[in-house]
């Protein structure tokens, strides 16, 4: 029997029942412990209303999802354009601005040709730029969605559409929903975390793991790579684990007292959560210590223990570009490890993708090659230890930013091309993602843009679709993932039926 | 049909069933009624197609509503009253055919048996719709009849009552004295009680001491405290401006301003009056303005590219929601973008609502437009002082002797003869980057064609021709508005005619334009300069610096530049003039520009676009009051009896200044003029940029009219939401009061009256209660709450017993007072006041106390978190600095908000990280220090915190701990001393330190008590 699955049911039914007109008496305790029970085997952990979105058809058991925070340039990287060649240094035509908003882009921009080389590779014949040579190699397990679109182009609010289900605030996480529904699996750690990189955390800041509208007890985790992983984790200074444990012991015993008192349960939760935190205490720093894996490993990933990125105190974003900082590699490391401890989703952030071009430390030529090659080996080495692993399997790992880069580049600081200036604007309309892993299917391509990678050709994957199609290997029905709130049965796909499982890409 | 006949018995589920296998049967159950029973069924499976949403209705059947007299046959036939099984309704829901079933299987809902049984009986018994509950206005009910009237000591006692008796219940023993005691003074006040207070209640508990207390903790000021935080939450209150870039806003005169209120009682009508319209009250004042900053904590988004009238529109949209569902328990919000599903109200009629709101001036600009000077106290005293001092020194300053007349008419003469500034005619003009530069008759340069990102003009001049012999001294640069700049310019760019003149330079060139020298510049002064764009900063020799006018584009400018030593000009020889303007965006360049030259002193000399020799030689009978008044001042400046006095002016001037500066500018609301008034639109979709049809101001039809006396605008709004016919406000607003002092809500769901939310538990109290809040207290909060502490049911145990929580497990009709988990402010203020470190300053700018590094890492901000090392770092926790975009993390994890959108009501958690908090987070090891530090026993500890003595069994347990733990440090001395540092008990002359660090070990114990963190 798994406690936490029970504990945290607890807390849902908790939350609901207080939410809807009725407390928890010790009876209503009892019962809720006997019926958790008897459902452990067929039916771990999450509440009843998010139970009943069940399909019993799971490809994947957890989520590593890998977001780029600023949107890396789908031209650069996946999205093959030689047409896009001829137009470079010309102005974009004028059917590719009427209407349109830019975030910078003001008048006449001139076309951008990929600044890059692309060849083929793998099996698949993915073509992939030359910036990611780890990843071609392992590419083969990946399916590439060159479709992706949103309707929002400005970070936080695409941000927030893309994990939150809406570009506004207020609204749980993926993260949150996921655990929300399926619970977690290990009764040490929190069923989500979080872990950012990059020297800043994203532009809409902690609502992107906030669990909105559903128990706080879902929201996710930030585990922090400097000081402790989790806000308050270490104990004071002068207070040993003795001393902790002596201190939790009288603690619970005052605690029953008073419970034996005035027989309120919810002094019993407390008692549970303290010991829980106990356990934290000991259980996050263990998984967080990636000094424990062996060399290989570190070497599969560029993994760096102990590494503190000088990056993280910059106030100049400039300095964040600067050298191989391995904090997303260990990131990624981090992710495997507490996935293999049942970690439901771990979600990271990797900030610094923002390539406008206004400086050489926002720009396509000088800052991109670094941040790719900050990223390259972590993610092929995380593929590949998640396959020797066997956890590739019940892992959906996902890689994306929140929106793509314009064909065109960025005019409104430079006219001319220049060293170190080169940038590309925001685009909602079509850019890359892709995923692997947990009910994927390997070694795809999925959607065709047109010839200069301006709109979609083939095969839209809208947000809302991506969103359904997670769910949906996660064997959750992402149709009826409800949790009525505010007079509205809320979802991950928001309010109308406009997302659909991308059937093309799964396994 | 009124609230009392509308009971709500307790639906036998039993009953249900046993229906469920003989329908016969049913005329013997209970009757089930629309509102209660039908319609939340209805509501969940079918009114998203068949209810108030024309767009999204189905088959032209609604559902919510009966049919209207000439229905369609077909619509008719839905519902047969009393006639089930002839009503289509019934064979839908109960059809196996999946094409006719209803709701169809696709969409995810299915009516259980028990639901269609609900249904079938209330046809069955005549398909009678009744009115919301919550939208009839609420009836005085008689008191009930009770089976003890002794329990009752007033009349909320007797509507409990009631309600225990239909449920067999009896209410629980009063508490014990020292529970009552530390429950009242937390519930009211937000802190624990003080020992005084504990001596002396638990002394004497009586009812009239009881009272006395009562009466004391509503007049201490720790009361406003507490209970402006419950209103800011209500008022998305925060320190910063939220989305992407999370800038800081000054708003805490906003928040000072509602502890005012609570602490004076300010009646809940006029608080809603002024918070909602106070600007447009007649002869509005600063405070009644600054009530208004209610409304501008919407967010305002820096962020580039982002559309302006996109994000004004967000802010007015969540007035509207915020608005309606603070005065009226009611989601608007979804009508934005459709039809209300479940409430009565259409799409249009939310944008004809939110007419109302959108006639505001502000439009979610970078300054957060229009602010008000919102003085404090202290400030404006010291303010009044200051100009009291200048009004004095004016006096003598403004002497008029008849040697000053004299004196003045003959410098005035001069003036008029020797025009100060001559214009001078340039021999050439060329821009470094492009720009045309066209030499006009009037001896103004016009820019025109290509515009550069930056430039530099030269203009040569002939000085000659102006001055002849006499040594130059100033130069005059007019930066002037012409027909074919935009808006006018005087800058080049259509969307900010601004300009940035980054550095002025002045050499002397021969005639074929090779330099000679530089001329250095001294002093400078302009008509008009932007804020952080002073003219000073054209001569500093920076170029990222430079003289700007914003906001006042369209107008002329002038700057003067004194010449650092007077020079006379041979003929033949030249000043070649460098205007650089190098603002890196936006092409901020000069479209107009004119120089003249002066021979006069420079203190003489005036920035005026007219210059004073003009003003002088303007005949005295056409002289204008200002320019009279221009010409006095620049006399009174040189002339000798008033110099010295003019520079003790200009020094208390000086001193207005500097505190002008420091007075805070709070945003307010404020209304266009008429002639700007905007129009308002339906959006389709929600979309701001998809216009619907064009709507005037009008409330949704279900809720009335406003008064026509009144013209269509928020006060009309603020008052209709007081009007005694509004069925909503006064009961929305005390069972928001209620449930802070009873755990939950009478209505449970505080933020939804409407359909979709819960049902009262007691509604004939609730409304007895909204009618006293109305009438017999006269909207005052602190009347209405002191009714509620001296109730018997306030008053009563806690203990759940094994019949309170067989009978009445989730406490719905109070048989005995509620526990619940303080908030997180509560919880921190109570630790630091126990421990004798809270500062009781009131008011004031939000402050830093610690936090984790590395927590404030958002992007594109430079916003720092400076930990307060004075009493900053121990104040209450509402006075805690709140940045939307990152929250103070150990409130985050006790449920506070981040203020982003209007929170009703703290959804309460349990959870690992708050135990995380209250064990190691600094706050708490510093308060464990100061408890240790201050009380000298384990028991005294105990008693500052919970009031009452620990038991034996308690204080044994604790004994036990104290022995460990003193175990363990006399083995790590090291240990101990750690703990002391961390706690910041530095003193070195303590004795026995270590016996101290076992009592910050105890003291960390008692701070995370279940009993300490719950409201007992």
């Amino acid at each position: 029997m798994n406690l936490h699955f029970q504990r945290l049911q607890l807390q849902t039914r908790r939350h609901l029942l207080q939410s809807s007109g009725t407390g928890l008496g010790a009876i209503a305790l009892a019962s809720l412990m006997n019926s958790s029970r008897g459902e452990e085997s067929s039916m771990p952990g999450a509440s009843d209303v998010a139970r009943a979105a069940r399909t019993g058809m799971a490809k994947a058991r957890s989520v590593i999802y890998l977001h780029m925070a600023g949107s890396p340039s789908q031209l650069e990287l996946f999205d093959y354009k030689p047409a896009l060649e001829k137009f470079h240094n010309k102005e974009c035509p004028q059917e590719y601005l009427e209407g349109k908003r830019f975030a910078f882009i003001r008048g006449v921009p001139k076309m951008l040709a990929g600044q890059f080389r692309f060849a083929q590779h793998g099996d698949a014949g993915q073509w992939i730029s030359e910036l990611l040579p780890e990843f071609s190699k392992v590419s083969d397990a990946a399916c590439v969605l060159r479709t992706v679109n949103t309707d929002q182009f400005n970070h936080a609010p695409a941000q927030l559409l893309l994990h939150t289900g809406q570009p506004r605030l207020g609204n749980p996480a993926m993260g949150s929903w996921v655990t929300w529904g399926l619970g977690s699996e290990n009764q040490d750690l929190p069923g989500f975390v979080v872990l950012a990189s990059g020297g800043k955390t994203p532009s809409a800041g902690k609502s992107l793991w906030g669990s909105g509208f559903l128990p706080t007890i879902y929201q996710g985790v930030q585990c922090r790579t400097t000081g402790d992983p989790v806000l308050h984790l270490s104990d004071p200074k002068g207070i040993s684990r003795t001393t902790r444990r002596q201190t939790l012991d009288a603690l619970r015993d005052l605690n029953e007292m008073q419970f034996q008192y005035v027989g309120d349960p919810e002094t019993q939760t407390r008692i549970g959560q303290y010991e829980l935190a106990f356990r934290m205490q000991t259980a996050v720093p263990e998984v967080m210590d990636i000094s424990r894996e062996p060399e290989h490993i570190l070497k599969l990933y560029g993994a760096v223990p102990g590494f503190s990125s000088a990056a993280e105190s910059a106030d100049d974003p400039r300095v964040l570009y600067k050298g191989d900082d391995p904090t997303f590699a260990n990131n990624c490391l981090l992710a495997r490890r507490l996935v293999e401890q049942g970690v439901r989703f771990v979600q990271l952030y990797d900030w610094g993708w923002d390539h406008h071009g206004s400086s050489p430390g926002e720009s396509i030529d000088e800052t991109l090659p670094i941040k790719a090659r900050q990223i390259d080996r972590a993610v092929a080495g995380l593929l590949t230890d998640l396959r020797q692993r066997g956890l590739l399997d019940s892992t959906l790992v996902i890689w994306g930013g929140e929106f793509g880069r314009t064909p065109m580049m960025q005019n409104n600081v430079r006219d001319t091309l220049q060293k170190g200036f080169i940038g590309r604007d925001h685009h909602p309309y079509a850019y890359t993602m892709w995923m692997a892993g947990g009910g994927i299917k390997p070694g795809t391509a999925w959607g065709q843009t047109d010839e200069i990678g301006y709109y979609i050709g083939e095969n839209p994957v809208g947000v809302r679709d991506l969103q359904a199609t997670i769910l949906h290997l996660l064997g959750i029905d992402p149709y009826r993932f409800s949790f009525p709130w505010q007079g509205l049965d809320n979802r991950l796909i928001g309010p109308t039926s406009d997302g659909k499982v991308v059937q093309g890409i799964l396994a | 049909m009124s609230l009392m006949q509308c009971d709500f018995r307790p639906l036998a589920i039993a009953g249900v069933i046993f229906l469920l296998t003989d329908l016969s049967e049913c005329q013997g159950a209970e009757p089930v009624f629309f509102t209660k029973d039908v319609r939340p069924l209805l509501a969940r499976h079918c009114l998203a197609c068949h209810g108030a949403d024309e767009d999204a209705r189905q088959a032209d059947l609604r559902l919510d509503l009966p049919p209207a007299p000439d229905a369609n046959s077909e619509t008719a036939a839905a519902i047969v009253p009393r006639h089930p099984d002839r009503s289509e309704l019934i064979n839908r829901i109960t059809s196996a055919d999946p094409d006719r079933r209803m709701p169809p299987p696709d969409s995810g809902h299915s009516m259980t048996p028990e639901e269609i049984v609900v249904v079938r009986q209330w046809i069955a018994e005549g398909a009678h719709y009744e009115t919301h509950w919550a939208f009839e206005p609420p009836q005085r009910p008689d008191l009930p009849a009770v089976s003890d009237e002794t329990w009752c000591r007033n009349p909320i006692d007797f509507f409990v009552r009631q309600q225990l008796d239909a449920h067999t219940l009896t209410p629980s023993p009063p508490a014990e004295p020292a529970v009552l005691l530390r429950r009242l003074v937390l519930d009211l006040t937000g802190l624990p009680p003080s020992e005084t207070q504990a001596a002396e209640f638990l002394k004497d508990h009586s009812d009239e001491s009881y009272e006395r207390l009562v009466d004391e903790l509503l007049a201490s000021p720790g009361f406003g405290e507490h209970w402006a935080r419950m209103w800011l939450d209500l008022a998305r209150y925060a320190d910063t401006k939220g989305y992407e870039k999370d800038q800081p806003r000054t708003m805490w005169r906003y928040r000072d301003w509602v502890i005012d209120a609570f602490n004076q009682d300010m009646p809940f009508d006029q608080m809603t009056r002024e918070q909602i319209a106070g600007d447009l009250l007649p002869d509005a004042t600063v405070n009644q303005q600054l009530a208004t900053a209610y409304h501008r904590n919407t967010m305002t988004n820096d962020e580039g590219g982002t559309d302006n009238e996109e994000f004004r529109m967000a802010a007015v949209k969540d007035r509207v929601d915020t608005t309606v569902q603070v005065w009226m328990g009611l989601t608007m919000g979804c009508a934005k973008c459709h039809s209300h599903k479940y409430d009565p109200i259409s799409q249009r009629e939310y944008y004809r609502f939110l007419a109302y709101f959108d006639q505001t001036e502000d439009e979610d600009r970078p300054d957060d437009a229009p602010k008000l000077s919102t003085p404090t106290t202290e400030q404006s005293r010291r303010l009044a002082e200051l100009n009291t001092q200048i009004a004095e020194v004016r006096q003598r300053y403004q002497v008029s002797t008849p040697e000053y007349a004299t004196a003045k008419q003959a410098w005035i003469s001069e003036q008029a003869r020797q025009p100060a500034w001559r214009p001078t005619t340039p021999v050439a003009a060329t821009s470094e980057n492009g720009s045309v530069l066209t030499i006009r008759k009037d001896g103004s340069v016009l820019a025109s064609g290509e515009r550069p990102a930056t430039d530099v003009y030269s203009i040569t001049i002939d000085p000659q021709s102006a001055v002849k012999d006499s040594p130059l001294t100033a130069i005059r640069l007019e930066a002037m508005t012409h027909p074919s700049l935009p808006r006018g310019g005087p800058g080049r760019t259509k969307n900010d005619p601004n300009f940035v003149l980054s550095e002025l330079t002045v050499e002397e060139v021969d005639h074929d334009g090779n330099p000679i020298r530089q001329l250095p510049l001294a002093n400078s002064r302009a008509d008009f300069s932007q804020n952080n764009w002073e003219v000073q900063k054209a001569i500093d020799g920076d170029p990222s610096t430079g003289w700007a006018i914003s906001p006042q584009q369209g107008q002329p400018h002038t700057a003067i530049f004194q010449l650092q030593k007077a020079v006379a000009i041979p003929p033949g020889l030249r000043l070649r003039l460098k205007l650089s303007q190098q603002y890196p965006a936006n092409s901020l360049l000069l479209g107009c520009v004119r120089i003249s030259v002066s021979d006069r002193t420079f203190e003489s000399l005036s920035a005026d676009p007219l210059g004073l020799s003009e003003i002088a030689a303007v005949p005295e009978s056409e002289r204008s009051d200002e320019q009279n008044k221009q010409l006095d001042d620049a006399f009174r400046r040189i002339f000798p009896q008033t110099a010295t006095i003019w520079n003790e002016l200009a020094e208390l001037e000086e001193r207005v200044k500097t505190l002008n500066a420091e007075i805070p500018q709070t945003p307010v609301m404020k209304d266009r003029p008429p002639e700007k008034a905007r129009t308002t639109y339906v959006h389709v979709r929600g979309n701001f940029l998809e216009h619907g049809d064009r709507v005037q101001p009008q409330l949704p039809e279900a809720f009335g009219q406003v008064s026509e006396e009144l013209p269509a605008n928020r006060l009309a709004v603020a008052e209709w939401l007081l009007s005694k016919d509004n069925p909503l406000t006064a009961r929305v607003m005390v069972n928001r009061l209620w449930a802070r002092f009873f755990g939950r809500g009478l209505v449970e769901t505080e933020e939804d009256f409407g359909q979709q939310g819960s049902l009262p538990t007691h509604p004939a109290l609730l409304d007895w209660l909204a009618i006293e809040f109305r009438t017999t207290d006269q909207w005052s909060i602190k009347r209405f709450l002191k009714r509620l502490v001296l109730s018997s049911a306030y008053r009563q145990s806690s203990v759940v017993t094994d019949s309170s929580r067989q009978l009445d497990p989730e406490n719905r009709w109070l048989s005995r007072s509620p526990r619940f988990r303080l908030s997180a402010e509560v919880i921190r203020d109570q630790a630091l006041a126990a421990s004798g470190l809270l500062s009781r300053r009131i008011g004031g700018p939000s402050v830093m106390p610690p936090q984790p590094d590395g927590i404030w890492k958002a992007t594109y901000s430079s916003l720092k978190w400076e930990t307060a090392e004075n009493e900053d770092r121990w104040r209450r926790g509402l006075y805690t600095f709140l940045r939307r975009t990152s929250p103070y993390p150990s409130m985050i994890t006790f449920d506070a908000g981040s203020g982003e959108v209007c929170q009703i009501r703290r959804i309460r958690t349990n959870t690992p990280l708050q135990a995380l908090v209250t064990l190691n987070d600094p706050v708490y090891i510093e308060a464990a220090g100061g408890l240790a530090r201050s009380a000298a026993s384990v028991e005294s500890m105990f008693r500052r915190l919970l009031v009452r003595a620990p038991r034996d069994e308690e204080l044994q347990r604790l004994q036990q701990l104290q022995q460990q733990v003193a175990a363990e440090f006399q083995a790590s001395p090291q240990s101990a001393a750690d703990l002391l540092t961390e706690a910041r008990v530095t003193e070195p002359e303590l004795a026995d330190r270590q016996a101290l660090a076992v009592r910050i070990v105890l003291a960390s114990v008692l701070l995370n008590l279940d009993e300490t963190v719950t409201r007992p």
